[in-house]
């Protein structure tokens, strides 16, 4: 029999099928949806992540207190001493004004800034709430910051009671929205906003001279992190190693009992996006669980169907079928349920994947700015491919036990 | 139809002999004979009817006359074809060339309309469609079903359904027609008709009938009746009505 009459046979069974087969139909819709869904959702943070990569600045470089091997971003809370020469793993250690003198020297360095950061509570119009304080150098923060400014200013050298605000916090944190020129008050001094920034955050920055006086626990002259800038962004690695070596030189450590960390924010993106990687092929490898029970089912379903068909099996072997017509026939039919089940489940999951970041309800970090899905082409094809060859090799021993069946039994199955 | 000696060459226009055949099922751990040493040669042209009470081993007879089975003992050759030595492939092709099959039940794939399983045996051969299709249209208007070709066969009678069932059968212009009862299913009447197209197939076509029955009233449409008994031809001969006529 021709391939083209097999294909003829196996969807004409497909399209008589009973709710068992569009049962298994569903669980390849299922598996194939959620693969979709995850590998577009995964497509589009990185996506999203490679557009906030290519907005940050690769020459910038941030120092924090503390060492591992791994790159840590959280700070160390700085002790009273004000000492720089306490070791990483049994005392408190700290950034301060001896490690910004030092780095002074480094011709690469055009810019420092210097930052505190805690969390703090801000009143407005009779409500409160706690959100993220971070103090800079004015005087250079606005030179050094990659985020941009909605509306209103950036920190100038002169000013003192003034902050600029995150967007979120600007928009939508309180009932009513807070602009240039509002005042509220921190703790129990009162500020001016001067600028709102273009981002999705609560964050408040403000003087550093300010901010010591709002953080209670922070000691002047003690910093969180130090955030620089280099002249030539070709050569981070290169500056990253003199920094290095200048601050051990200066805190008196070596590098077995190293005390702070060099970071470049491309660095971090670049984890963040292996992380992400990681992350969504670990539930790509997930929801592939669930087309591995959709071939299961598949397989049951064939085995089902060809005892349900044994008799026309025995039928067409008595009007001339071969074993591989029937093969074939079983074969194509199987790997219909796969093609049908992977178009119903790519479709189904482009769309699951559009409502993704709203179901998650901005739980993921990158899912708070928006970040689009993406359903590429390749996943398609990968998602359609697999589901087929899913469908086929379920479909090949009950085919093969079909196509076996003497005819002479297979007419006298009732 | 003749019962061969043995050692006797077969004719060289029987269509049909079997030679010393047996036929035994395995029962558990018991041996059932269903057909015990049985020869016979049909020849081209001729309509045999095969009867005997239930269990004589009939349809066992029918199913190794229609490839559908092997025999445990002795030869059963096919158009001069050892159908031992021939592999499943050769024997499908040969069965779907050869022999038109007309089951009891009729057994028609319920999902197809009648003209797609008229025109079935014909796709398993790989006729190209145009001629395909005008020889499945040309023998349902044969049956008098032109006019319900797209009809499936839940949609017809019985005796609609056993036609299409006969159409599907001489699609392929077999030399041989196989009927299996092929009136058990239907009523006095509809059977009559069933029995007289297919003597007037016979007639007219010149096609080898075969019909197994238990009825022997029915057994007196054919030429040659073989009766069997026990697994054994107890009766091999002329219906000499018919030969008269």
């Amino acid at each position: 029999m021709k391939t083209s009459k097999c294909l003829k046979h196996a969807l004409n069974m497909v399209i008589h099928s009973k709710l068992r087969s569009w049962l298994t139909i569903l669980g390849i819709v299922i598996g194939v949806g959620s693969v979709i869904a995850i590998m577009s959702l995964g497509a589009g943070l990185q996506q999203s992540m490679e557009a906030q990569m290519s907005g940050l600045g690769g020459d910038i470089l941030t120092i924090t207190a503390g060492f591992s091997r791994g790159i840590t971003f959280g700070h160390r809370r700085p002790g009273g001493s004000g000492s720089s020469s306490s070791t990483a793993t049994e005392e408190e250690v700290v950034l301060d004004r001896a490690d910004v003198q030092a780095l002074k020297s480094i011709p690469d360095i055009e810019l420092i800034d210097t930052n505190i950061r805690g969390t703090v509570k801000i009143y407005y119009l009779g409500k409160s709430g706690s959100v993220t304080l971070t103090g800079v150098d004015q005087k250079v923060w606005s030179k050094i910051t990659t985020t941009e400014i909605r509306d209103g200013r950036m920190l100038g050298p002169a000013d003192m009671n003034v902050i600029v605000i995150g967007g979120r916090l600007a928009d939508s944190y309180f009932d009513k929205p807070l602009g240039i020129n509002k005042m509220v008050n921190i703790e129990d001094k009162a500020f001016r906003i001067v600028g709102v920034l273009d981002d999705s955050s609560n964050s408040i920055i403000m003087p550093l001279q300010m901010a010591y006086t709002v953080l209670d626990d922070k000691e002047n002259g003690v910093y969180d992190s130090i955030v620089i800038k280099i002249k030539n962004e070709d050569e981070l690695d290169y500056v990253i190693e003199k920094i290095e070596h200048k601050l051990m030189m200066t805190r008196h450590v070596a590098d077995k009992n190293r005390d702070f960390t060099v970071s470049s924010s491309r660095q971090f993106q670049e984890m963040r996006s292996e992380m992400l990687g990681s992350m969504t092929l670990f539930l790509t490898a997930i929801a592939a669980v669930s087309l591995l029970v959709g071939a299961v089912g598949i397989a049951n379903t064939m085995f089902t169907s060809v005892l349900e068909k044994t008799k026309e099996i025995g039928i067409m072997k008595a009007i001339g079928a071969r074993n591989k017509d029937i093969l074939m026939i079983f074969l194509l039919n199987a790997g219909l349920i796969g093609l049908v089940g992977g178009l119903i489940g790519v479709v189904f999951g482009a769309v699951l994947s559009g409502f993704m970041p709203m179901l998650m309800g901005g739980s993921m970090p990158m899912t708070r700015g928006g970040a689009a899905t993406v359903v590429s082409m390749e996943s398609v094809v990968m998602a359609l491919s697999v589901a087929v060859i899913i469908g086929v090799v379920s479909g090949v021993v009950p085919a093969y036990n079909g196509s076996k069946l003497k005819p002479v039994d297979a007419l006298r199955y009732e | 139809m003749t019962k061969p000696k043995d050692g006797a060459r077969k004719k060289d226009d029987a269509l049909v002999v079997l030679k010393d055949v047996w036929k035994i099922y395995q029962m558990g751990e018991v041996d059932v004979p269903a057909l015990r040493g049985v020869s016979v040669e049909i020849n081209k042209g001729d309509f045999v009817a095969i009867v005997g009470a239930s269990g004589s081993g009939k349809s066992t007879m029918m199913n190794l006359v229609g490839c559908l089975d092997t025999p445990s003992k002795g030869r059963v050759f096919l158009k001069s074809r050892n159908i031992a030595d021939l592999c499943e492939s050769d024997l499908a092709t040969l069965r779907g060339k050869t022999i038109g099959f007309i089951f009891q039940q009729y057994n028609l794939l319920q999902n197809m309309t009648a003209f797609e399983n008229v025109v079935l045996p014909l796709e398993l051969q790989e006729v190209d469609d145009g001629a395909a299709g005008k020889q499945a249209k040309k023998v349902l208007r044969l049956v008098g079903l032109e006019d319900k070709m797209h009809h499936l066969p839940s949609q017809l009678s019985g005796g609609q359904q056993q036609r299409v069932a006969i159409a599907r059968c001489l699609v392929g212009d077999p030399e041989i027609i196989l009927a299996d009862e092929p009136t058990g299913a239907l009523d006095s009447v509809t059977g009559k008709d069933v029995l007289n197209m297919l003597e007037r197939i016979w007639k007219e076509e010149g096609k080898t009938v075969i019909m197994v029955t238990h009825d022997l009233h029915l057994a007196e449409y054919a030429h040659n009746i073989i009766e069997l008994k026990d697994g054994k031809i107890i009766r091999m001969e002329q219906n000499h009505k018919k030969v008269l006529h």
